[in-house]
C-alpha cells in the first residue's frame, strides 16, 4: 500500500550574504514508501541542501517538510535529533564511520542509542552485515576496510534502526566502479525485497541509471521529475 | 556504556599526543604533590621539634615573665601547680626551669646567652635532652656547676668538654654576680637558632648563684599524653591558675600557629598552580581533538547522538585522560614520599641555613591520605573545567556543516 513518507511544501533555503543565494527555491515534493529516488543536478543545484532539510539537518528559510506526517519545522534541535534517530537513516559521501569502533559496533551504534535489547541487536547486526556482504569483516575497524566496504557498513548502520527511509548524499562519489555497482546492487535489493525507501542525491550516472524515479534540480528548483 | 567505550578508544587514537598530556599530568602532579609532602614533612618535623625539644605541649609562666624576662617574675604558687600536674592522668611529664639571661665568657669570646636551670631527670622526661647529647655526659662527672652547651656554642666560643666558662648575671638584689661553670656535655638539636641561644645548667646551681629560693622557677613545661590535647589543657590550667600565663606550644613558638594553619593551604596552592598550568595543556589537546573530529562529531549528531551525549563524550574523554595521568603521578609521589620519608633528604649546606631558621637540615617528607584524596578531587575538578570549553564547542557544531568539513 502506497504511503506518503516525505512531503515538502514551498520549501526554500536562502543563504544570506552580499548577494543572497537561493539554494532551494519553493520546492514541492512528495516521496512515497518503497521508492528508489535519485535527486540529480549539477554542483550547486541544491541537492545536498534539499536532502539536509528533508533529513532535519538544516532548517528551511520558508516552507515546510513533513516526514510520515510529522512537521519538522516545529521541532527544536533536541526533538530533531531524536526524530532523526528514530525515523531516518543516513549514508554520507565520505562514509563517516566511527573510526574507533568495529564494523559490528558501528552498525550496532544507533540501536544502542535507541536502547534496543542486546539479543535483537546482535541478530540484526549479523543479518545486516551479511546482507551487505561483510559477514566476515564484522570485527574490522574502518581503517582495515576498503572505501566500498566502509560505505556498505554505513548502509548497514543506516538500516539498523529500521528507519522510515534512508537519505544518501552522493554515496558513490568516492567509490570505484566495482564498489559502486556492488553498493547499488545491495541497495536495490534492499529496496525491492524489504521495501526500504531510498532517496539519493547524486550526479553519478551509474546511480541515476538504477533509480526508479529521477528528480532533477536546477538552481534550487525542480526542473523535471521522471518516474521509470 | 557505548559513549564510555568511544571516549576511551578516542583517547588512544593519537597515542603520542595523549601520552604527552598524560605524562605532563603525571609529572606535574608528582612535582606538586612531592613539594607538598616535602613542605608538610618540614612542618611536621618543626612541630615535633617544637613540642619535644623546646616547649612541650604547654607552659606556665608568670603573666609578665615572657614580656619582661625579669628574674623576679617567677611562678607564684609553684607547688600548687606542680601538685595539680602530678595528679593529672593526662600529663605524661613536666619539668620546672629557672631561666636567666647573662653574659657568657670563654677564653676566646664573650656573648649573651640564656641559661636554663633544670632538673635533669624531669627535663629528660619532657624534652629528651639526654638523647640529644653528642659528647660528654648528661650532668654526670662534674659535681660543681656543670653546664651543657650546644655544639654551635662550643664552636662559637671555642669550648670543649671540661672547659671552664664564666657566667655573669644580676641577682635578686640587682647586684652583678658571676659564677664559673664547667662543660659537662655537648648537645645538638635540629634547631640551630635554639642551640645558639641556650645552655643548660642545674636549677639548684642557678638558684644558689643568684641567691634565689629553691622554689624559684620561671617556667613549667608540660608534656601531655596526646598532642591534640595541648590547647584544651592549656585553657583548662589557665582557668585554674588565672594569675599565671598558660599557653600552648602553638602560641609559644613564634609564628607556629600561622605556619601550621598555612601549611595545608600552601600544599594546595602549589598543586593548584601546577593544575592551572596543566589545565591549558588539556584544553588545547581536547580542542585539537574536537577540531580534528569535526566531521565525525557532525555525523554523530546527524545520526541521532543527542547534544547531552556529545557533551558527555568529550567530558568523559577529558576526565579519562586526566584520570590516567593523575594516579600515575600520585602513585610515583607516594612511593617517593614513602622512601624519602624513611631515609630523609639531607639538604647539605642549604640545610645549615634552614637549621639556623629553626628547621631540620634533614627533611622527612610526609603526606597524609586525606591530602592525596583532596588532590585527587582537585584533579577531577580541573579536568571538568578543562573539558567544558571543548565539550561546548562540540555541542555547538552544526551537523550539516560539520559533515561537509574536509
Amino acid at each position: 500500500m502506497k504511503q506518503l513518507v516525505i512531503e515538502t511544501k514551498q520549501l526554500s533555503k536562502t543563504y544570506e550574504g552580499v548577494v543572497p543565494v537561493h539554494a532551494v527555491n519553493e520546492v514541492d515534493l512528495e516521496i512515497e514508501n518503497n521508492e528508489f529516488t535519485a535527486i540529480v543536478g549539477p554542483s550547486g543545484s541544491g541537492k545536498t541542501t534539499l536532502l539536509n532539510m528533508i533529513g532535519g539537518l538544516d532548517r528551511p528559510t520558508s516552507g515546510g517538510v513533513k516526514v510520515n506526517g510529522h512537521e519538522l519545522s516545529g521541532m527544536n534541535e533536541n526533538e530533531l535529533i531524536d526524530f532523526r534517530l528514530k525515523h531516518i537513516g543516513f549514508v554520507f559521501q565520505s562514509y563517516n564511520l566511527i573510526p574507533v569502533l568495529t564494523a559490528k559496533e558501528n552498525t550496532e551504534f544507533i540501536m544502542l542509542l535507541q536502547k534496543i535489547d542486546k539479543k535483537i541487536r546482535d541478530e540484526r547486526v549479523e543479518k545486516l552485515l551479511h546482507e551487505v556482504g561483510l559477514g566476515e569483516k564484522m570485527n574490522s575497524r574502518p581503517a582495515q576496510l576498503s572505501g566500498g566496504q566502509q560505505q556498505r557498513v554505513a548502509v548497514a548502520r543506516a538500516l539498523a534502526s529500521k528507519p522510515d527511509f534512508v537519505l544518501a548524499d552522493e554515496p558513490t562519489a568516492n567509490l570505484d566502479s566495482h564498489s559502486t555497482a556492488n553498493l547499488l546492487d545491495i541497495m536495490a535489493r534492499l529496496n525491492q525485497e524489504e521495501g526500504i525507501t531510498f532517496v539519493f542525491s547524486t550526479h553519478d550516472q551509474r546511480v541515476i541509471d538504477r533509480a526508479r524515479r529521477v528528480i532533477t534540480l536546477v538552481d534550487g528548483k525542480i526542473e523535471s521529475d521522471e518516474r521509470r | 556504556m557505548v559513549i564510555l567505550k568511544i571516549a576511551w578508544r578516542n583517547i588512544w587514537r593519537n597515542k603520542v599526543r595523549s601520552l604527552v598530556v598524560i605524562t605532563a599530568i603525571a609529572l606535574g602532579l608528582w612535582a606538586g604533590t612531592f613539594a607538598s609532602g616535602f613542605y608538610e614533612g618540614m612542618i611536621d618535623q618543626k612541630i615535633e621539634d617544637v613540642i619535644n625539644n623546646e616547649y612541650a605541649h604547654f607552659q606556665v609562666h608568670d603573666s609578665l615573665f615572657r614580656e619582661e624576662l625579669l628574674l623576679m617574675k617567677n611562678i607564684k604558687g609553684h607547688q600548687a601547680i606542680v601538685d595539680a600536674l602530678a595528679a593529672d592522668d593526662s600529663v605524661k611529664a613536666f619539668t620546672s626551669r629557672t631561666i636567666i639571661s647573662g653574659m657568657f665568657a670563654s677564653s676566646r669570646k664573650t656573648g649573651a646567652l640564656r641559661l636554663l636551670g633544670i632538673d635533669p631527670t624531669s627535663e629528660a622526661a619532657v624534652t629528651g635532652l639526654d638523647q640529644r647529647l653528642i659528647d660528654g655526659a648528661y650532668f654526670e662527672g662534674i659535681k660543681r656547676n656543670p653546664i651543657l652547651i650546644s655544639k654551635k656554642t662550643a664552636e662559637t666560643y671555642g669550648l670543649d668538654l671540661r672547659n671552664k666558662v664564666v657566667v655573669t648575671a644580676q641577682d635578686a638584689e640587682g647586684e652583678i654576680v658571676a659564677a664559673s661553670f664547667r662543660v659537662v656535655g655537648i648537645f645538638s638539636s635540629n634547631n640551630g637558632m635554639f642551640d645558639g641561644m641556650n645552655a643548660y645548667v642545674l636549677a639548684t646551681d642557678v638558684q644558689r648563684m643568684l641567691s634565689l629560693s629553691d622554689d624559684h622557677y620561671h617556667e613549667i613545661a608540660v608534656m601531655l599524653k596526646e598532642n591534640g590535647l595541648a590547647e584544651s589543657y592549656a585553657e583548662k590550667y589557665a582557668k585554674r591558675f588565672p594569675e599565671q600565663e598558660v599557653l600552648p606550644w602553638l602560641d609559644l613558638a613564634m609564628g607556629m600557629r600561622y605556619m601550621v594553619e598555612a601549611s595545608g593551604t600552601f600544599s594546595f596552592v602549589i598543586v593548584a598552580i601546577i593544575l592551572f598550568a596543566l589545565l591549558f595543556s588539556i584544553v588545547n589537546t581536547m580542542l585539537m581533538a574536537v577540531m580534528e573530529r569535526t566531521r565525525e562529531i557532525g555525523m554523530l549528531k546527524a545520526v541521532g547522538l543527542s547534544r547531552g551525549r556529545v557533551f558527555a563524550m568529550i567530558m568523559i574523554e577529558t576526565l579519562l585522560l586526566s584520570m590516567v595521568g593523575a594516579p600515575i603521578g600520585m602513585f610515583a609521589t607516594y612511593l617517593m614520599i614513602q622512601r624519602t620519608g624513611e631515609v630523609g633528604i639531607d639538604l647539605g649546606e642549604i640545610g645549615e641555613t634552614y637549621s639556623d631558621l629553626g628547621f631540620s637540615a634533614v627533611v622527612y617528607p610526609s603526606l597524609d591520605l586525606q591530602t592525596y584524596f583532596s588532590i585527587g578531587i582537585m584533579v577531577l575538578f580541573m579536568a571538568l573545567i578543562a573539558a567544558l570549553y571543548p565539550a561546548l564547542k562540540a555541542v555547538r557544531l552544526n551537523a550539516s556543516e560539520a559533515i561537509r568539513k574536509i
